[in-house]
């Protein structure tokens, strides 16, 4: 799988950085949010609490309308492993546990527990853990689970997941490349946090034995360089590397950023752990910090407003559900002609302001108009190969998207259609400014329906030939009760023919036997012969009609 | 479309802007083709996108297809610059409207439009032409400096479109170079020698030959030549095509040349003759018609190098360039097929995988 050499140019890197195939330049726009220090918006009155806020199963409410719930309370429970915890964002009352606009392209509803803050912010009792080395694995597991720690870095999975499989990991790779556009939360937080983030890197480590640690960051961000090294240096950490990656999108995709700080790639199919890889988020390590050293659970995330339309672009702490309408308002922000949850590359259009944000909102881009001009025309596709220059997993978007736009899915499958990591470096690039992405997903969510009817369908078929089957079983039965019940009549009939026979017998013996005595009285009386005779000829024709 | 998914970025690139660029490149080429051929270059172009516009508004109508923001994307006026440039500097103007208007009409519109189409539209006018018209077609103007009677503006116009100059010169006349005859291009000119049993050395003492090729034609391909690099440096084109082409001419013609110098053109020659940097910077590089794939380009260029070769020196025609493309552009479905790229993190091509297979299962 090594098959890119290692180049030397990058600046004040410590191990050897790779390449990677593709990549763009998009421009960046991160200053005018990195310049202000972290602050905090006034809190919002209502905040809506997504109960689908993470990868996996939606979380299960156990709290009650008019409860009133403390910061920090546990609000919903997971569902199964693959969920996660959730707390209350602020102390308040629950006042609705209903279906709510939820942060999603679609625009869907979503079950949400809706909580009236009481202004007061008030915190339910921490238990912070004092002594790491008295835990055991299972225990720090236990407390990252029951915190609500989830994966900070776009995707919100479960982190207890990721941490669970320990055989074999031998480097914690912690992704601060932070490569979209607009989005410096990350950022921030390595400049002014740089020591919880560093020690949630050595709880994560202290999961498994021996591991290195390196900390893959664009060298777009030497400010954040700088802290990490000075955080390195006051804590004594040495087991903690810095791999300095050259600006260029999508460097912060899981894949690319292992390829570029090891060389190798995942295998299609397999995860980093297989390669004895373990990925995660600056953002992850601050809350598995907090989580642990401090005892908060999971309520709040830097997120970095910004855009035209921001008036005070920055990064702020924002608790979970917080309404975007909120932070819109609370920035002071003119009314935005977009708004964008995520970067402008990979993150989504809001279907309204309505929705409360997520763990896995990093960003809030508030578009003024034409700031993110994408309304022109899409023209033929001209298969200049631009998109194929820009794709980091070297596939070819220009196949792709003639098999997608023709519906022919399995030749779609055939050019690697589910390795697209949905970047839209290709959609960027293109003259004919097609939107390629949009394409793909059509294509791979037709794939994924298809195949669930498929399975339906195979469902149904077996349903039906085992409803066919019993239907044949019963028809057998029934015909075999028939049929045996149909011979027992019959025997019964023979039978009750044979008692006829022999009650006829009898009676003919009978009758015999009275025309004897009869013939004999009639000698006695008369003695006539023809009598006797015609009484024989009476007994032989009652014979024969037997 | 109102997009709603990202990417909500857009780099300012558009297919117009990368058309205007390849006009642009081909300045140099058209300024030193008109300083050697005169004013019927020009004209021709201006003939040739005239048509091409008008033929692609007219059946983008017909087909119920937005006729403005098609025009725009400035494919069907590159289709005919192109074609023009290949074009000889005195031909009729009916030929040049024919050949653009096919090569709009059938080699693209027929196909579905921009994009879709298999063959080089430019190319499919010219060999259309070339087919159709061959004395025509091969008859250029003597460079300025060797005619008898070097032609004026007024001329080269009155001929292309009337047949006949101003003053009543016949266009033979005007056609014939400092021995006389009607002019060829260098290319041609060895053709015929060789085939009248001169040696290569003797027909390169025409004073029509000097320098890399010809007079003239060696300052045309390197004119062209300076293009091709801006547009690769650009980036408008992959640099794949034109270094494959020139490459595949090189590894077919070096080896005739050093078996029988006498009766093979010097690799250099061939570069720089005929169409040779037309061909492989602004021809082969038509992103519709090419390979798609980095390892297909390759294949691609190499093929119209060595079929262009093969052709000049084997063939009837003494230039080749069309004919190659044209043939390397059937081909291309399959050199895409074969050539995709490895996906990140696969070993091989899921397709060899599940040929193995199917061959195993067919093998049972």
């Amino acid at each position: 799988m090594e098959r890119s050499s290692p180049t030397p140019k990058s600046r004040a890197s410590e191990i050897p950085i790779y390449e990677i195939p593709g990549g763009i330049h998009p421009e960046e726009h991160k200053l005018r949010s990195s310049q202000p220090e972290i602050k905090r918006l006034p809190l919002a009155s209502e905040f809506i609490i997504n109960l689908k806020g993470q990868a996996g199963n939606r979380s299960l409410p156990i709290v009650e309308v008019g409860d009133t719930v403390l910061k920090g309370q546990v609000i919903a429970e997971c569902d199964g492993i693959f969920s996660a915890y959730q707390h209350a964002p602020t102390s308040g009352e629950v006042v609705a546990i209903e279906k709510r606009t939820i942060a999603h392209p679609s625009g869907l509803d979503d079950l949400c527990i809706v909580i009236k803050a009481d202004g007061e912010d008030r915190w339910c009792e921490l238990t912070p853990t004092h002594s790491l080395d008295d835990m055991d694995r299972e225990a720090v597991l236990a407390q990252i689970f029951e915190k609500g720690v989830v994966g900070l870095g776009g995707a919100s999975f479960p982190s207890h997941i990721k941490l669970k499989q320990h055989e074999g990991i031998h480097t914690l790779i912690i992704n601060a490349a932070e490569c979209e556009p607009y989005i410096t939360c990350d950022d921030k937080l390595m400049q002014e946090h740089a020591k919880e983030v560093l020690l949630g890197a050595e709880i994560i480590s202290k999961l498994y034995q021996d591991i290195d640690i390196v900390i893959g960051i664009e060298d777009n961000k030497p400010q954040a360089i700088d802290a990490i090294q000075q955080a390195r240096e006051a804590l004594k950490l040495s087991n903690i590397k810095l791999g300095v990656v050259p600006t260029k999108y999508p460097s912060g995709g899981e894949k690319q950023l292992i390829q570029l700080l090891t060389g190798k790639e995942v295998p299609h199919g397999k995860l980093p752990a297989d390669l004895g890889l373990v990925m995660h988020n600056v953002g992850t390590c601050y809350a598995i910090q907090q989580a642990l050293n401090e005892g908060k659970p999971l309520v709040e995330r830097l997120v970095t407003l910004t855009g035209d339309s921001c008036n005070t672009p920055g990064n702020y702490w924002v608790p979970f559900g917080t309404p975007v309408n909120h932070l819109v308002q609370a920035t002071k922000s003119e009314t935005p002609k977009r708004l964008i949850m995520g970067g402008p590359m990979m993150g989504y259009q809001l279907p309204s302001a309505d929705v409360g944000i997520v763990k896995a909102t990093n960003c809030i881009i508030m578009a003024a108009d034409g700031e993110l001009g994408l309304d022109q025309t899409a023209l033929p596709c001209i298969r200049c190969g631009a998109c194929m220059d820009a794709c980091p997993a070297s596939l070819l978007p220009q196949q792709l998207f003639w098999h997608a736009q023709a519906d022919e899915f399995d030749k779609a499958e055939e050019y690697d259609l589910f390795d697209c990591i949905e970047c839209g470096a290709c959609a960027y690039v293109c003259p004919s400014h097609i939107p390629l992405v949009q394409h793909y997903r059509y294509a791979k969510s037709t794939i994924r329906n298809k195949r669930v009817e498929k399975i339906k369908a195979e469902k149904a078929r077996e349903r039906y030939e085992a409803r066919q089957e019993r239907l044949e079983r019963v028809k057998r039965e029934k015909a075999e009760r028939h049929r045996k019940a149909a011979e027992a009549r019959k025997k019964a009939a023979q039978e009750a023919g044979k008692k006829d026979e022999k009650k006829a017998a009898v009676q003919a013996a009978l009758a015999r036997v009275q025309a004897k005595k009869k013939a004999q009285q009639a000698e006695g009386s008369d003695n006539s012969e023809p009598s006797s005779d015609k009484d024989n000829s009476d007994k032989n024709n009652s014979e024969g009609n037997n | 479309m109102a997009l709603l998914s990202s990417p909500f970025a857009k780099k300012t690139n558009s297919v117009t802007q990368m058309m205007l660029w390849v006009v642009a490149a081909t300045l140099p080429g058209l300024f030193v083709l008109m300083y050697f051929f005169g004013i019927g270059v020009l004209v021709n172009l201006i003939i040739a996108c005239s048509t091409a516009l008008f033929a692609e508004a007219l059946i983008l109508k017909l087909r119920n297809r937005p006729v403005l923001p098609i025009l725009w994307d400035g494919s069907a006026f590159v289709t005919a610059w192109l074609l023009a440039l290949a074009l000889p500097p005195l031909l009729p103007w009916w030929m040049t409207v024919l050949g653009t208007a096919f090569a709009i009409v059938f080699a693209k519109h027929v196909y579905g439009g921009l994009g879709n189409n298999i063959f080089n539209p430019a190319m499919v006018g010219y060999v259309l032409l070339l087919i159709s018209f061959p004395l025509e077609m091969t008859t250029w103007l003597p460079p300025q400096s060797l005619a008898e009677n070097p032609v004026g503006v007024v001329d080269a116009i009155s001929i292309i479109l009337s047949g006949s100059a101003s003053d009543e010169a016949t266009v033979n006349m005007l056609k014939q170079g400092v021995d006389g005859y009607t002019m060829a291009t260098p290319l041609d000119h060895i053709k015929t020698e060789l085939a009248q049993g001169y040696r290569i050395p003797e027909a390169e003492a025409s004073p029509i030959i000097n320098g890399l090729s010809g007079v003239g034609w060696q300052w045309v391909n390197l004119a062209f030549l300076a293009g091709g690099l801006l547009l690769m440096f650009k980036k408008i084109i992959g640099w794949q095509i034109p270094i494959a082409l020139l490459l595949g001419m090189g590894v077919i013609s070096l080896p005739l040349f050093f078996v029988n110098s006498d009766h093979y053109l010097f690799p250099m020659f061939h570069g720089f003759a005929g169409a040779t940097m037309l061909g492989a910077f602004f021809i082969a590089t038509d992103p519709v018609t090419a390979s798609t794939t980095i390892k297909g380009r390759w294949i691609f260029g190499l093929g119209i190098g060595i079929i262009t070769v093969l052709i000049r020196t084997f063939g009837g025609y003494p230039d080749a360039i069309a004919f190659a493309v044209l043939l390397m552009n059937m081909a291309v479905p399959m050199i895409d097929y074969y050539t995709k790229p490895r996906t990140y993190g696969h070993n091989k091509r899921p397709t060899k995988d599940s040929k193995a297979t199917r061959g195993g299962s067919d093998a049972q």
